[in-house]
């Protein structure tokens, strides 16, 4: 198991043991193709991910909770 | 009446009035409700499964009564995303109606939905700045090709177990973009920003983009008109045709697939920019005639096939070769009242149907016993042979006869004869509830006049003046599955 920690964009992503997701200390509920080995969340519900840290990257980047866009 | 309209070919006015309508729904704070409708529902309740399709078909036709609301006029509708004309350079992106992408940061900066001019909202409903796209930078660079939908537009059957993301033959999975081409999904991904999270009806063009899927799901019904939704039962709660659907108020119309699947009842008209082949007639077998060999070259696909019974008698449908075949048999004369249907009653695997079979004109629909395979096979109708057994007779003013509908579908046919014009009364009697019609005169084809309850109780009764000539009286239950005695009889006056 591996513990992952990083800011991007401004939100600190931590992922605990490979599938313990947070963003800036909250809990991120997601689901795991394991047929197709993809990630997704019902933030992103378009599109599935490669890897639990690409879907963190992206919720952090398109989901008005996490994102900073100023007018 | 909503009219949708290709969102490139709307005319200034009609653009107009569409983003004044929005504006007006947002200032009323009706917008941002719809907004939270989607992002606080189940996602895998409205995604993802087979009620996608219809509680978005809710969802916009919901949306578009406030529309024709706020701008008074009923037959506005949401335009749809034509995306296969539908890229960066379309005019639906210009200042008058959607503005267009977002600059380097993301942000709209152009159109009436432009940042200052409108404000995005969070799933709890807090303003959370401005609209955000980033046109094909999300990881889907180009929109769906005409030949991406056609594609699409050949998968059968509705859906199919898992009923998610796996499915596969599954047209709503496909259009929803999880697997094959990718429609809808891409229009989201294309778009990027507003259009990525479930929060997405932020953007005006969710609306346009699921008017495209919309459209796309009532053209493929059109030429479908035998798949119907899936499941009908025992899939997941919320799924099947009778659940309700999640997040789905009470309104104008149910909130159960079933409410929504005749768009033309929900007073839905789309123009005909898109044009998709029409059906094509079902290949004729001809009674007697050797087999005509066919194939199912697609998992999951169905042939049809239409015969003529030019007189009553008894009939054998059947296939020959080595596929498992499963034949369903429809009318007469109605291609959606199914008589009978047969998996292994003939040689080897192939299906068999041994029925009587009255004058008209009958479908045949074969696809193979497990969904997950193909095969070749040859299917023909014969007649079985023997006279062709007598019309009963029925005498004016004489006796009744006695009969009855035995099995599903069947109808009973009688003759008789008038030398005299006059009014003549043909009526059931009994516990049945029967549905008559009449046809000719001297031709059992043309119908003249057809009855359900005009006799006593449930009975059938028909009075009309009739010349001379031979008559037919056709007698079914009313309904397809119901059977019963009855008696029947021809009077003067």
């Amino acid at each position: 198991m591996a513990n992952h920690k990083e800011t991007f964009e401004g939100c600190v992503i931590e992922i605990k043991d490979d599938v313990n997701l947070t963003i800036n200390g909250k809990e991120i509920n997601y689901e795991h193709d394991r047929t197709n080995n993809k990630w997704s969340s019902r933030y992103l519900p378009y599109t599935k991910y490669n890897s639990l840290l690409e879907l963190a990257r992206a919720i952090v980047r398109d989901t008005v909770e996490f994102s900073h866009a100023n007018e | 009446m909503a009219i949708r309209k290709d969102a490139n070919t709307l005319t200034a006015a009609e653009r107009a009035e569409f983003v004044a309508a929005v504006r007006e729904l947002k200032a009323e704070g009706i917008y941002d409700q719809f907004v939270l409708r989607h992002a606080n529902a189940i996602m895998n309740a409205i995604h993802r499964a087979p009620a996608f399709l219809p509680w978005h078909r809710r969802f916009i036709f919901d949306l578009e009564l406030e529309l024709q609301r706020v701008s008074g006029n009923p037959n506005l509708g949401i335009p749809y995303w034509n995306w296969p004309s539908g890229g960066a350079n379309a005019s639906m992106w210009n200042d008058d109606l959607l503005g267009g992408d977002g600059d380097a940061g993301g942000v709209v900066r152009t159109g009436p939905f432009r940042a200052g001019e409108w404000t995005v909202i969070n799933a709890s409903g807090l303003p959370a700045g401005p609209l955000m796209r980033a046109f094909g930078q999300s990881g889907l660079p180009a929109l769906s090709t005409q030949a991406d939908i056609d594609q699409i537009m050949a998968v059968i059957p509705y859906d199919v177990s898992p009923w998610n993301t796996s499915s596969n033959p599954s047209f709503r999975n496909q259009l929803e973009g999880w697997i094959g081409p990718d429609l809808h999904n891409r229009g989201h991904v294309w778009v990027g920003g507003s259009m990525l999270p479930m929060t997405s009806p932020n953007d005006p063009v969710f609306y346009m983009n699921h008017c495209m899927v919309d459209k796309i799901w009532h053209d493929w019904q059109v030429r479908f008109p035998n798949q119907g939704y899936l499941p009908a039962s025992g899939g997941p709660f919320g799924q099947n045709l009778n659940d309700p659907m999640d997040s789905t108020p009470s309104g104008q119309v149910g909130s159960r697939p079933i409410d929504v699947l005749d768009s033309v009842a929900l007073g839905i008209q789309y123009d005909d920019a898109i044009v998709q082949p029409p059906p094509l007639p079902p290949p004729v077998i001809v009674v007697g005639a050797a087999p005509t060999p066919a194939d199912i070259g697609a998992p999951g696909e169905t042939d049809i096939f239409q015969f003529e019974v030019s007189a009553f008698g008894p009939h054998t449908m059947f296939t020959t070769g080595p596929s498992d075949t499963f034949m369903t048999l429809f009318g007469p004369n109605d291609p959606t009242a199914e008589v009978a249907s047969n998996d292994d009653g003939g040689e080897n695997f192939n299906a068999q149907i041994n029925r009587n079979l009255s004058a008209g004109t009958y479908q045949l629909r074969v696809r193979l016993f497990s969904p997950n395979t193909t095969g070749n096979y040859a299917i023909g109708v014969r007649s079985d042979g023997g006279p062709v057994p007598t019309i009963p007779e029925l005498v004016v003013d004489g006796g009744s006869i006695d009969a009855s509908i035995s099995a599903a579908n069947e109808s009973d046919l009688y003759r008789f004869q008038i030398t005299a014009q006059d009014t003549y009364t043909i009526q059931t009697t009994g516990t049945t509830d029967t549905f008559l019609s009449l046809h000719g005169p001297n031709n059992q084809t043309p119908e003249m006049a057809s009855n359900d309850d005009g006799g006593i109780s449930s009975n059938a009764q028909l009075r009309l003046e009739l010349g001379p000539g031979e008559y037919f009286a056709r007698v079914r239950h009313f309904s397809p599955l119901g059977i019963g005695s009855y008696s029947i009889r021809v009077t003067r006056g």
